[in-house]
């Protein structure tokens, strides 16, 4: 069963939600709603019919259940940094936003363990332990807005998974509430030890997109912040002798905490938005980060810097200070930002190739750049070869954003060719559903189906995303959507 | 007699007929599916069949000074099938984590003899759900476990274990808080009593990996706090292979010397970084375990006739 019809919902049932979340914590007015019709990719959109704003556990249970009663879709939501269109209320639907839910509940310090409610902001929690020398490594571009249950839905990365992991490595047990209103701990308890008997259920949720329930407070895990950083700039003629960098870099036997490679274009558009210093002329510029204990640290990077001068480093800067080091850190990651002054829109894509294969498919990009009239900056997490082209076009201009869309459909299907897959970090959502049986054999794709029916039975927690067959916003309300 | 296919087929055509006729499948011996299918050293990556063994596969790796850095005892033996089945770990898990943490891409073959896979062979990958997960701990509850893709780790320019002997649990107590508050970061943080320890019956054991600097830096600091004795982790095996019965209880690190204390001296190993001692004697404590109406649901879902093993 699957609703595949616009939801309409009476003013009884707003009424209803007031009761329990109070009037100020529910939003019906179409203006206000606006806020809530699309995430990052904003080339589909689509308002839910009201947005609830819980405060407690216990009112996010009795929203889900009134949902359950009257057959209404929920659809769970965090800030909405996401790309992919993963909370995007296809037939519209009751969206319960995790926003007013963002408190650190408790620090332990000794287990190195922090308890927060899902609307808790990602890079909150580590500025609430790093004077005690330890952080959240999960780290996505977006922390700074970005919420822990968002990065629960998307197993979240960000340039420090090279070394230390994604969400599901750093997530050690959640509170969450079923699609029926049942409340439920998965994984390990605050006070509990590590080990739980039992499915992996917890391993299961993350990274399921929001379609299995709504997270409400999530048990993380904190890690030793290191004891010295080493970050360097290698400056390179081409992306070609930057990508072989990062092969050997891998190959010497060291894991650097991240590689970062930035292009020429989106280096260009950095340095005019935030004046680094980088150089214009360079074909591409690759940050590698070493952490760890300070012994020792001093060799590793003598030879990260000889291994860039036999690829043809034209340069390779090493961030003297802390604030130099934030800085550089600070370029990459509001390198999308950048983008503004480059073109009114973009589309990102979010491709995963083996790292062996990077010179190929950056190869690829730059063809099929040319190929679509339509330029392609490159901002990436190499050390994973894990890719984010970036599509420019203007969406007022039909054409262009058919070509977009044309471009990173080919870049897509040029990773699932080489091995690798339509998403690294960003998710399926509906952006990708098409993808999905390229990746995916019918088997596999019912497999996927049969747990979703574990938890949600009905269809109902997040519907149309992730599998083929989902309908798209088009299907409902063409006024809210540009030609496409 | 055990089942042993010899191919994929073989084994789907097991698992098929005994779903047809809802009989019970009994252990399947998968060591002849023991292939290396592909190792990308200059990824970091490696493809195996569940049959091989995990000695086997880290002296494959081992040739390009690479490894998956799991350790559980037994690894002449033990599959990885096996390892998967049973979330296997040893003592280097308080820094290299599990196989949980290693596993990227998963083949398995359903109880109706449908093979599936999930994830892949990139290092980072979200596309679906990520069903590997289930079957990680999953005791071949939900299906067999044919082909693991891991992410790997170098092998470290340097690696060393020191331990140091405590008369009390007092001061295990003592030296295993001055460690965490330290700025150690060690690979391996134990505390064990063997039933063949002397008078002073417990150890505390440290192991370091990394640079030759990281590694002797560290030396020093074990050092400082009374960690000097080199050592090796054969007590891990001495204590898996000397018969007392091993029942597993996990619980916050910070109460473990409390945990210890309620073993009534019983012999122990325990990742005292984790909270997770694995001891002889009456169990002792407590599990936790996932809501039973979904674990229910899942089985029923994935295995409907009931023909592969239940969770114990």
């Amino acid at each position: 069963m699957q609703i595949d019809r616009p939801v309409t919902i009476s003013s009884q049932m707003v009424d209803a939600l007031c009761a329990i979340v109070g009037r100020e914590g529910v939003i019906y007015g179409e203006e206000e709603l606006l806020v809530y019709e699309c995430d990052a990719y904003t080339i589909e959109k689509q308002l839910p019919n009201v947005v609830v704003l819980p405060r407690t556990t216990e009112e996010v249970a009795a929203v889900v259940k009134l949902c359950a009663e009257h057959q209404l879709p929920i659809i769970p939501r965090g800030a909405g940094t996401s790309l992919s269109g993963t909370v995007l209320a296809v037939t519209g639907g009751v969206m319960i936003a995790l926003t007013r839910m963002n408190r650190i509940l408790e620090i332990d310090y000794r287990n190195r363990r922090a308890l927060v409610e899902a609307g808790c902001v990602n890079a909150w929690v580590t500025n609430a332990v790093k004077s005690r020398g330890l952080l959240f490594a999960p780290d996505p571009s977006s922390q700074g807005a970005c919420t822990i249950g968002g990065n629960v839905a998307t197993n979240s990365g960000g340039p420090h998974t090279l070394k230390y992991g994604v969400t599901t490595n750093h997530v050690l047990g959640f509170e969450m509430v079923l699609p029926d209103g049942e409340i439920i701990w998965l994984g390990t308890r605050p006070d509990g030890g590590e080990e739980v008997d039992g499915y992996d259920l917890r391993g299961a949720v993350i990274g399921s997109e929001g379609m299995f329930g709504v997270v409400t407070r999530v048990l993380v895990r904190l890690i030793r912040a290191p004891q010295m950083y080493k970050t360097l700039l290698g400056v390179f003629e081409s992306v070609d002798d930057a990508s072989c960098t990062v092969s050997d870099i891998i190959a010497a036997g060291m894991v650097p905490g991240a590689m970062e490679m930035m292009d020429q274009l989106i280096t260009q558009a950095i340095e005019a938005a935030y004046h680094f210093g980088f150089p214009l002329d360079a074909g591409a510029v690759l940050i590698v980060e070493l952490d760890g204990l300070a012994a020792g640290l001093e060799r590793q990077a003598e030879r990260v810097i000889e291994i860039c001068k036999q690829n043809r480093a034209r340069e390779v800067r090493v961030a003297k200070t802390e604030q130099e080091r934030m800085d550089l850190w600070k370029c990459r990651k509001r390198a999308f930002g950048a983008i503004g002054r480059l073109s009114p829109n973009f589309l990102t894509q979010d491709g995963v190739v083996p790292r062996s294969k990077l010179p190929e498919m950056m190869r690829f990009i730059r063809a099929c750049s040319e190929r679509h009239g339509l330029r392609i900056p490159n901002v990436f997490h190499a050390g994973d070869g894990n890719i984010h082209p970036l599509v420019l076009y203007d969406e007022r201009d039909p054409d262009q954003v058919r070509r977009a869309l044309a471009a990173g459909h080919d870049i897509l299907s040029k990773c699932v060719e080489l091995g690798g897959s339509v998403t690294g970090e960003h998710g399926i959502g509906v952006e990708k559903i098409d993808f999905m049986e390229k990746q995916f054999s019918k088997d596999d794709l019912d497999a996927m189906r049969t747990l979703r029916r574990i938890f949600d039975p009905e269809n109902r927690c997040n519907p149309h995303k992730m599998f083929p067959g989902s309908k798209r916003c088009a299907d409902f309300a063409p006024r809210k959507q540009i030609a496409a | 007699m055990t089942p042993k296919p010899s191919s994929v087929a073989e084994l789907q055509r097991l698992l098929s007929e005994a779903s047809a006729r809802k009989a019970r499948v009994g252990r399947i011996d998968l060591t002849s599916l023991n292939r290396v299918v592909a190792h990308t050293p200059e990824d970091m990556t490696a493809t195996v069949e569940a049959g091989i063994t995990l000695a086997a596969l880290q002296a494959e790796l081992g040739k390009h000074r690479q490894r998956l850095p799991v350790d559980p005892p037994g690894g002449e033996r033990l599959t990885i099938g096996e390892v998967i089945d049973t979330h296997a770990s040893g003592p280097r898990r308080f820094g290299y984590g599990t196989v949980r943490d290693y596993l990227i891409g998963l083949t398995v073959v359903l109880a109706d003899g449908t093979v599936i896979k999930s994830g892949g062979k990139v290092v980072k990958n979200v596309a679906g759900y990520d069903l590997a997960k289930l079957f990680i701990g999953g005791q071949g509850s939900l299906g067999v476990v044919l082909e693991a893709t891991f992410k790997l780790r170098p092998l470290p320019e340097s690696e060393q274990f020191v331990r140091a002997a405590c008369d009390t649990l007092e001061k295990a107590e003592k030296l295993i808080d001055a460690v965490v508050g330290s700025e150690l970061t060690p690979m391996v943080f134990d505390l064990h009593r063997l039933a063949s320890s002397g008078p002073a019956p417990l150890t505390v054991v440290l192991g370091f990996a990394g640079t030759r600097e990281e590694v002797e830096w560290q030396l020093g600091r074990a050092g400082e706090l009374g960690l000097k004795e080199a050592c090796s982790l054969d007590y891990e095996a001495e204590f898996r292979a000397s018969g007392v019965a091993s029942h597993r209880w996990s619980v916050l690190p910070s109460r473990l010397a409390g945990a210890v204390r309620e073993l009534d001296g019983a012999p122990f190993v325990a990742r005292a970084g984790n909270g997770i001692i694995y001891h002889g004697g009456a169990r002792v404590g407590g599990r936790e375990t996932v809501p039973s109406a979904l674990m229910t649901r899942l089985k029923d879902a994935f295995d409907p006739g009931h023909i592969l093993p239940e969770m114990q």
